[in-house]
């Protein structure tokens, strides 16, 4: 299971998680303001 | 049982030719250095967690416009900025992995162009704060929007104290593959701050 405390690595892995999450989350966010 | 009595005699023997307060007790499954980071992390999370409940409490509760009435907010440059302090996660992970495998020239480079980025992002932020053509006492809005990125810029500047220690260290040919914990912590907390951005970018600037 991914720990982002135990390692630098595994914060590095969930930092890139995140960083698609929030992408994600503004494509959606600006295609709605878009669409109504 | 007659374990645990034997071993309960033993810590009573050597409690008797121990002098000052007794030893911490250490975790097995965490190495202090870590524990420390991880209840750091846990507070802080609930620091912002605060600074975001005004920030909600303003928008959802109370039904405020965001941003207030007659004011932008420079998504754009704060975007850029988002990109330079994500570029600066990347640069930390290449130089703890360089001295993992023993590369000192990956580290130094890894380090100082880290700390450059942290000092860029610093640098837009404060020029932003300069130009954004309102104050912190305008409106309960105006309030949230320096509070959560005035704390924010707060553990960046505190992170680049800390790259600064690790840069000037790593240069002075400390760490090594085998031991290179003064990296690894400092690259933890950098990520947590690069994270907390990365929510606080979505939550101030886009949302």
């Amino acid at each position: 299971m991914l720990n982002p405390l135990r390692s630098e690595g595994e914060a590095f892995r969930f930092l890139l998680y995140a960083l698609a999450v929030i992408v994600a989350l503004i494509v959606l966010v600006l295609a709605a303001r878009a669409i109504f | 049982m007659e374990a645990a009595s034997i071993s309960h005699a033993g810590a009573h023997d050597h409690g008797a030719d121990h002098h000052g307060p007794p030893a911490a007790n250490r975790s097995s499954r965490a190495e202090p250095q870590l524990l420390g980071m991880l209840l750091f992390i846990i507070s802080e999370i609930m620091v912002f967690g605060a600074f975001f409940t005004a920030y909600f409490f303003i928008r959802v509760a109370q039904g405020a416009p965001w941003p207030a009435h007659g004011t932008t907010l420079p998504v754009g440059v704060a975007g850029f900025n988002t990109a330079i302090l994500v570029s600066s996660s990347f640069t930390i992970h290449w130089a703890e992995q360089s001295i993992k495998r023993g590369n000192r020239f990956g580290l130094k480079a890894g380090m100082l162009l880290t700390f450059l980025l942290g000092c860029s992002f610093l640098f837009i932020q404060i020029n932003e704060y300069a130009n954004i053509g309102f104050a912190p006492q305008d409106a309960a809005q105006q309030t949230i929007f320096y509070s959560l990125t005035g704390l924010h810029g707060a553990h960046v500047f505190i992170g680049l104290l800390l790259l600064l220690f690790v840069t000037i260290r790593s240069f002075r040919g400390h760490y090594s593959p085998e031991e290179h914990r003064g990296v690894e912590v400092p690259g933890i907390y950098w990520h947590f701050v690069d994270i907390m951005w990365l929510v606080v970018y979505f939550t101030v600037y886009i949302l």
